[in-house]
């Protein structure tokens, strides 16, 4: 009867272990999406100009491209893939 | 106020092209310079001509001109270069493991971009002041400014520049706060691949180079809005001809200043016509400037008025200079 009981009770653990853990995945993958977008604007924001934005003072830019590697990368990422956004957003939410 | 050296004071002579800017910031200097005050002048315009008003050459290096006052013409082609080799030699301490090549043959066409005049305008006058004010060599700070459109962009400069830092800190700590949100949840440390590197990208706001140098940006700008939004320290004396279009320029130039928090004390009333019996051929004229002063007095309430009479023989040098300074006593 312990036995069962003790193997109920690893299983519940078990149990809710990956429970957390999937709802770890999707949050982080719910963030990633977030973060990939602000850094995205921020990417924008500091090089509007080039596309037709109204950007900061010159010098605000210039001063901060040379630690935008990052943030660049997102930007590029995310143009490459601007004609699907629609359906990146809907693989996000399970729509299939 | 009374300047002395540990509480410099700082002057800029605004007003539309023509209206005898140089003329009036010169005597002003040579007046504060005689009472024993250490002066320098220093013309911000492209298209100088503070050496013709002193009638002597002036370069970029401080030069004496009489007892206490020092003039400079700033040399825009030298400013530029020097704020685009900071810029550039910033960007290739960063990028120089990228072997980039020619980088200053890229850099070189930001002079062109919107905004870099500007800058490097502002960057000078940072620099005058902290050469000249900060370390004790100067009372007094005289500007010589370029014609108002300019010369405003250059004012507004710091203003604008901390709106747009304040908002773009606001949205790096949004994008710190949810990278950190990560790390927390997975309970590693958060990694990219960057050209093939695997690089740990910075989630606290300490150790993010973007958010850093943000502060460091806000920091310079918070100090020079600090001073010249001091009327303590900083004051404009606007330049204005006895005609309509001068005082509406002007008038646009101190509700502008008035918006962005500097302060107008002073308002030079130039070229003054004064005929003690009138031709009839200049009565017209003389009515038009009566009104235009009037104008100008509603305009600029509770502002120090002074008036400088259309000299018969255009001021050149520092004894003609002297003849001024009587009737700019109350500008201090």
């Amino acid at each position: 009867m312990g036995l069962i009981l003790l193997t109920k009770r690893s299983l519940l653990s078990r149990f809710s272990e990956v429970l957390k853990g999937v709802f770890a995945g999707k949050s982080v993958e719910y963030i990633s999406v977030e973060l990939r977008e602000l850094e995205n604007v921020f990417a924008l924001i500091i090089l509007g100009s080039f596309i037709g934005l109204p950007s900061p003072p010159t010098t605000i830019s210039l001063r901060l491209l040379p630690y935008m590697g990052r943030e660049l990368l997102v930007m590029t990422r995310i143009s490459e893939r601007l004609d699907d956004m629609l359906g990146e957003m809907a693989g996000l939410f399970d729509i299939t | 106020m009374t300047p002395n050296k540990a509480n410099y004071i700082i002057r800029f002579f605004l007003g539309k092209g023509g209206v005898g800017k140089t003329t009036t910031a010169a005597a002003y200097a040579l007046k504060m310079a005689m009472k024993g005050f250490q002066t320098y002048i220093v013309s911000l315009d492209p298209a100088h001509n503070l050496g013709d008003v002193l009638d002597t050459e002036l370069s970029d290096e401080p030069k004496k001109v009489y007892e206490n006052l020092w003039a400079i013409e700033v040399n825009y082609e030298k400013m530029i270069k020097n704020h685009l080799k900071q810029l550039s030699e910033k960007i290739k301490d960063i990028y120089g493991y990228l072997k980039i090549f020619n980088l200053e043959k890229y850099v070189d066409v930001l002079r062109h971009s919107p905004g870099v005049e500007e800058q490097a305008s502002l960057d000078k006058i940072i620099e005058i002041i902290r050469n000249y004010g900060e370390k004790n060599k100067a009372d007094i700070i005289v500007f010589d400014t370029p014609p108002t459109g300019l010369t405003l962009r250059i004012m507004a400069l710091p203003t604008i520049s901390l709106i747009w830092i304040d908002k773009l800190m606001e949205l790096r700590l949004a994008i710190l706060e949810r990278r950190r949100a990560i790390t927390k949840i997975t309970g590693e440390e958060y990694e990219v691949e960057i050209g093939g590197k695997k690089l740990k990208i910075p989630v606290d706001a300490a150790e993010d180079p973007i958010y850093k140098e943000l502060l460091n940006l806000k920091s310079e700008y918070d100090w020079i809005y600090n001073i010249l939004t001091d009327p303590n320290k900083t004051l404009i004396a606007l330049v204005i001809n006895p005609e309509m279009l001068p005082i509406l320029e002007a008038y646009r130039a101190y509700k502008f200043l008035s918006k962005i928090g500097i302060h107008t004390e002073y308002i030079i009333l130039n070229k003054v016509l004064i005929v003690r019996s009138v031709p009839e051929e200049l009565k017209p004229k003389i009515n038009e400037q009566n009104k235009a002063i009037e104008e100008a007095r509603k305009l600029f309430i509770n502002k120090i008025f002074t008036e400088i009479p259309y000299l018969p023989k255009e001021p050149r040098g520092i004894d003609d200079l002297k003849d001024i300074i009587t009737y700019i006593e109350n500008i201090s």
